[in-house]
């Protein structure tokens, strides 16, 4: 047996670097291994499942909007972005009309999210780069969104916005608060494009981006690299297009074609001037009227399934419904193919490369540990 | 004061562990020391990731049972004097990951953070406003600054 796997294995690389589950370089928990040849990651393990928490377990058999409101909690970078998609399950399911106004606000809301998610990356990336005046500056306009964010939800990072059937009364856009969001929408554009600008034009970050943690469009298809992480490898895809909520809105769907740590950085930092234009659309043509349909019955439903388009990619909810509470509910996130594409991204590049390589996905391990597999031994 | 405690007033370094929360309080305090508009810099606050050259331990989520060992040997690995702020309603109590199951163990949260590590400072809300955790820092201080 022994010697059948000696047989197998054809090259054995014994230099491992392990990072994880706590480690310095890595803010969330996870693991890494690395297995260096010469200081060339050879091939690189990422282990999620740290996080486990079992959300989904604790959904199951509560009351519909309970349950969606639990959908929050999964992730505090893009929580509207799951009380959003759970909701839309439960509004497809049982077939609520929901009033024109609702939607558009929600649309500004996700678009918001957007902002301050892509931000959030650019300040990441640029600690991880090493270059925290740049990642100062990214957190500095991010204040902007996240002000706005507290003056129509209530609270800076979960504002449960979406409730079955429309909006939340208090997260009517009055004139003020329109106001506000195009003022708050006006110093973003221009802060972003001057500090893209800047971080474009120079030379050190430039040639420390460029050409690292290479993914071919062949291999991001391959392995279901979802949203801009897809994009940035010139496959022009994007949910928001097929979606029912974004019909109304003109925007432009932004892709790159080298697939390594600079396209991905210039699809975020090019995707906030067309979420600003989504924003702003949606503020100039904002429709009159009631912003919740209250007048819905509960029924049963089969299971239902519900995909959108969120900062990091696609998102995707399902359950059914058994006397007005949540049976069978699976959730899968965006960064479990991302991650596991990322696994290819760090081969071939030199060790201190790895840490970019990895986080150039725009990971949230948070999101990621949905579903445990059970083996039976 | 004497001059230990003199100088470690002048350069307070924070650790910020996570152990499986949602990420929203994480974010919120990166965000208060690093951002330009809460600034903790400016009061001689600074975040670093190395147990050993840490004063406070900031701790957010439910802990979950894979990190429950690792929670336990970065707090010893701080030196003394310390201090230990649980931040956030998963850190305090358990969120709404643990309270789902009442008193019955659960499989995957080993938490709250006080079964697992003394805790000097509770800072509540979900998530923690960044003006909160500047507050929280400052209950604990007493303890390091104090401390012989």
């Amino acid at each position: 047996m022994n010697e059948d796997n000696k047989m197998t294995d054809k090259k054995v690389i014994e230099t491992e670097i392990t990072m994880g589950t706590v480690h310095s370089a890595a803010i969330e928990p996870y693991r890494v291994r690395l297995f260096v040849e010469d200081e060339i990651v050879r091939d690189a393990e990422i282990t999620v499942g740290i996080n486990h928490r079992g959300i989904e377990r604790i959904m199951e058999g509560l009351p519909v909007e309970k349950a969606n409101s639990l959908t929050e909690k999964i992730c505090g970078i893009c929580s509207n972005s799951h009380i959003w998609n759970s909701v839309l399950v439960a509004e497809k399911a049982i077939g609520i009309d929901v009033p024109e106004r609702a939607q558009y606000i929600r649309v500004i809301m996700e678009e918001l999210e957007r902002l301050h998610s892509h931000m959030l990356y650019l300040a990441h990336g640029s600690e991880v780069l090493g270059h925290e005046t740049f990642a100062m500056r990214f957190f500095y306009i991010r204040e902007t969104v996240m002000e706005l964010l507290r003056m129509i939800g209530g609270n800076r990072v979960q504002y449960g916005v979406s409730i079955i059937g429309g909006v939340r009364p208090r997260c009517e856009l009055d004139e003020m608060r329109i106001l506000k969001i195009r003022e708050g929408m006006d110093i973003i554009e221009e802060k972003i494009l001057e500090f893209a600008d800047r971080f474009v034009s120079d030379p050190m970050i430039m040639a420390r981006i460029t050409g690292v943690g290479v993914l071919t469009q062949k291999q991001a298809i391959k392995l279901a690299a979802t949203g801009p992480t897809l994009r940035s490898t010139g496959v022009e895809t994007d949910l928001r297009r097929e979606m029912e909520s974004y019909d109304p809105f003109e925007f432009d769907v932004i892709t790159q074609d080298d697939g390594d740590v600079k396209s991905n950085l210039l699809v975020r930092v090019l995707e906030i001037p067309e979420a600003i234009k989504i924003i702003r659309q949606a503020l100039d043509n904002l429709p009159g009227g009631k912003i919740t349909n209250r007048s819905w019955e509960m029924q049963d439903a089969p299971i239902t399934k519900s995909y959108i388009e969120v900062p990091r990619g696609k998102l995707y909810h399902s359950y059914s419904l058994e006397d007005g509470r949540v049976r069978n509910c699976i959730i899968r996130t965006p960064s479990i193919t991302n991650i596991g594409a990322m696994q290819y991204a760090a081969v071939g590049h030199h060790i201190t490369d790895a840490q970019l390589a990895i986080v150039q996905c725009d990971p949230c391990f948070t999101c990621t540990d949905r579903a445990i597999q059970i083996i039976k031994i | 004061m004497s001059l230990k405690s003199y100088s470690r007033a002048r350069a307070i370094h924070v650790m910020l562990v996570y152990t499986g929360g949602c990420n929203g309080c994480d974010i919120e305090i990166v965000n208060c020391i690093f951002s330009p508009k809460y600034d903790a810099e400016q009061y001689k606050v600074f975040l670093t990731w190395n147990p050993r050259e840490a004063d406070v331990l900031v701790v957010t989520g439910p802990v979950t049972k894979h990190n429950e060992k690792p929670l336990i040997e970065i707090y010893n690995a701080i030196p003394e004097p310390k201090a230990v702020i649980a931040a956030g309603a998963c850190a305090l109590m358990g969120g709404v990951y643990k309270n789902i199951h009442g008193d019955i163990p659960s499989e995957e949260i080993a938490g709250p953070v006080d079964k697992i590590i003394p805790v000097d400072a509770k800072v509540p809300g979900c998530a923690v406003r960044p003006e909160d955790i500047l507050s929280g820092v400052v209950a604990a201080l007493p303890l390091l600054l104090n401390a012989k």
